[in-house]
């Protein structure tokens, strides 16, 4: 009985190392609509080419965690990882991500698409914009600003160009404008200031237009800037005019609030835009414009938040990962994941009459993604970003000053770089 | 004397290798699962990352001492620990002699009042995130009902608000279990002291003081016990309802061990962290259980 069995045993592995297809993939993939535009691009691939890719499916708040993990750990885990492009830096700086070009080389292209946004191009390279290639970018977010068209007409106001239109266009709206679609009160804005990304996110671009810098030439923060703080008090004054409770707001707070009609302007994602348009959840059908952010001192500048594939260093199939990595980011690929919701992250796509024609948002999204900036490229950004939006989510809430929120903000980041060194 | 050499004979040899045989599968799984995740984590807590190198000794424990946010981390873990087991353990004993006593419906009542301890609290967590929406939610909605202005009620939004928000879920879910021990514990008492009591023409309250309280100590004991370990390491209803916030207002030690875990990837100052954690809550439990044990029984 034991020699057959062991015979069997022997038959069962030589068996499935003989079904094995010749060529295996691994992809960790974001649960969402990025994800998913992914998923069917690999099944697709499969389909046409035999190389099989298995997926790994993890939500937002895990994927970095593990793909972390795993990397640091050299266990092979993955072929391909997603990552959102605020981790690069950390990843690049472990030295766990696989140098694009001598692959793409080997592929006959002597480095990435032109076609590829500059921005977003840049934000695969570590040092940013200059060093080796590490990522191609998938999915080109960059934030918007979003405001309610019918109401701008009806006060006879001026499309926001600066802050300082958007201030002056909430005062009017939340004065005169007392109740909302279904009868709710109307707020005049409507942001999130919940510690964390929330409130760094929607901070920034208010930060970046006053002229503020979170670090200066030598790296040394400076949040606390005069520039910094007069920012933090604009944005209070804002929050004034925004829904109470708004300091602990995330995105589907202020999601909810323009759908009920209930708030009239905000800073958000591209991922929004068509539920404005969907009879189920929207009560603004039609009522909605978006557009590039407003300025101040400076010209305005969104948030970049792109979706990035890269390789693992310790990737075995490297060559066959980015063959596919290849195909999955070409226009005609980048093309399908787009008309599954997924803003492109190439000119030629955002300028595709076919794709246009289906997102009217197509060229301020572009103009956008063009001119927006990246969070401050530092291994450290998880860490940074949580102590700042602690205090501008503290700020917001009526706990400190903002000046007394930047002085301490600055100080905690200070410590978190010191600790780095 | 012998009787260690005697216990290694070659008889005995035989006699151990059964029991040896049979607890060697619990002792690998116990080494691989506790024992080397118990070191790796120690190891850890004492490595310092910087950005060159790898260094050792007591740096994660001497930060934590000037880490602002595990300080009010800390203090917020006890101000949740000690308001909601005060108030649990309060309304539970209250709920636990009412339900005691012959009352109609009684049956009806104590299952209904189980119905929020057998819910997963991350469903409980969601549930209370949405009534306690400031705009939307349904307990601003009620109060609107009744004419109240709800403008400053932003509950899990407010800096004043918020932990009183978290302790109250808390609360809620968990006052049950301490009813429910408490109730058992009720039941256990016999009727014999009372009956003296009575005869000897005690009031109810000197019944309750030195009769029932006195032979309830044990349950008290170990409910506060129970629930004592439970609060210092809340995590799931907090993370939930207000990830820690607004700012700071809500962030307990889990909630920023975790944090600096799988956000910041700083395990060493985590496993730090953790141990002191582990400390306090063995030092708080060490007491209750000594007190269990003076019990003269």
């Amino acid at each position: 009985m034991r020699p057959a069995l062991s015979l069997f045993l022997i038959f069962l592995v030589l068996l499935a190392s003989c079904t094995q297809p010749r060529k295996q993939l691994t992809l960790a993939v974001v649960a969402g609509v990025e994800g998913e535009a992914l998923k069917q691009a690999a099944a697709d691939y499969e389909a046409q080419t035999g190389v099989h890719i298995e997926i790994a499916q993890f939500p937002y708040s895990n994927l970095f965690e593990k793909e972390l993990i795993d990397l640091k750990a050299r266990s092979r885990a993955y072929d391909l990882i997603m990552l959102d492009d605020p981790w690069f830096q950390r990843f690049a700086h472990e030295k766990v991500l696989t140098d694009l070009t001598p692959l793409l080389q080997r592929l006959g292209q002597s480095g990435p698409d032109p076609d590829f946004v500059a921005t977003s191009i840049a934000l695969c390279r570590d040092p940013y914009q200059t060093g080796s290639l590490y990522a191609l970018p998938y999915v080109g977010n960059s934030q918007l600003f979003f405001y309610r068209k019918d109401l701008f007409e009806k006060y006879e106001l001026k499309p926001p160009a600066t802050w300082d239109d958007v201030l002056t266009a909430a005062k009017t709206i939340h004065e005169k404008e007392n109740t909302g679609a279904g009868g709710e009160k109307m707020y005049g804005y409507v942001m999130r200031a919940a510690q964390g990304n929330a409130a760094v996110a929607d901070f920034m671009p208010i930060f970046w237009a006053f002229g503020g810098e979170m670090f200066d030439a030598s790296g040394k923060p400076t949040v606390n800037s005069p520039e910094g703080i007069a920012a933090l008090q604009f944005m209070i004054d804002l929050g004034k005019l925004s829904p109470p409770g708004y300091a602990s707001f995330n995105a589907d707070d202020v999601g909810a609030h323009l759908l009920q009609g209930t708030a009239a302007m905000s800073i958000n994602w591209p991922a929004w835009i068509s539920s404005f348009s969907d009879q189920s959840k929207s009560k603004v059908i039609g009522k909605m414009e978006f557009t590039t952010l407003p300025g101040a001192q400076k010209s305005g500048q969104a948030e970049i938040g792109n979706w990035l594939i890269a390789i693992p260093r310790d990737s075995t199939n490297a060559q066959a990962a980015a063959e596919f990595l290849v195909w999955a980011t070409s226009a005609a690929q980048m093309k399908r994941s787009a008309q599954r919701g997924n803003p492109p992250t190439r000119k030629s796509l955002f300028q595709d009459a076919e794709l246009v024609a289906k997102n009217p948002a197509y060229p301020a999204q572009l103009r956008s993604l063009e001119s927006s900036r990246p969070r401050p490229r530092t291994p450290y950004w998880n860490e940074i970003e949580n102590a700042f939006g602690i205090f501008l989510s503290k700020a917001n809430s009526g706990e400190l000053t903002p000046a007394d929120a930047m002085n301490q903000a600055n100080a905690e980041i200070e410590k978190i770089l010191q600790r780095a060194q | 004397m012998p009787k260690s050499r005697r216990f290694f004979n070659a008889r005995n040899k035989r006699e151990l290798l059964l029991p040896a045989l049979f607890l060697a599968p619990a002792m690998a799984v116990l080494l691989a699962l506790s024992i080397y995740p118990l070191i790796y984590s120690i190891t850890i807590s004492l490595q310092q990352q910087t950005a060159a190198d790898v260094s050792w000794g007591l740096g994660n424990f001497t930060r934590l001492l000037s880490d602002n946010f595990f300080l009010t981390a800390l203090v917020h873990t006890f101000v949740y620990a000690v308001v909601a087991l005060t108030c649990e353990f309060l309304l539970g004993l209250g709920l636990a002699l009412l339900l005691n006593e012959q009352i109609r419906g009684r049956g009806i009542f104590r299952a209904s009042l189980l119905i929020p301890m057998m819910l997963p609290t991350v469903v409980v967590g969601v549930v209370w995130r949405l009534m306690l929406n400031s705009n939307f939610g349904a307990i601003n909605g009620t109060l609107k009902e009744f004419g109240l202005n709800t403008e400053s009620l932003t509950w899990t939004a407010s800096p004043k608000l918020a932990m009183l928000s978290v302790i109250a879920v808390d609360v809620w879910q968990w006052t049950p279990f301490v009813f429910l021990v408490l109730l058992a514990g009720l039941q256990a008492i016999p009727q014999e002291p009372y009956e003296a009591a009575l005869i000897d023409g005690s009031s109810r309250w000197q019944t309750f003081r030195h009769v029932t309280l006195p032979l309830l100590k044990p349950s008290i004991l170990i409910v506060l016990l129970l629930r004592t370990m439970d609060l210092l390491r809340v995590f799931d209803q907090i993370f939930i309802l207000t990830e820690g916030g607004p700012g700071f207002a809500t962030e307990t030690i889990s909630l920023y061990i975790y944090r600096t875990a799988f956000r910041f990837f700083d395990f060493g100052y985590a496993a730090a962290m953790s141990f002191v954690l582990l400390a306090l809550t063995n030092v708080i439990s060490a007491v209750y259980i000594r007190l269990i044990q003076s019990e003269p029984n």
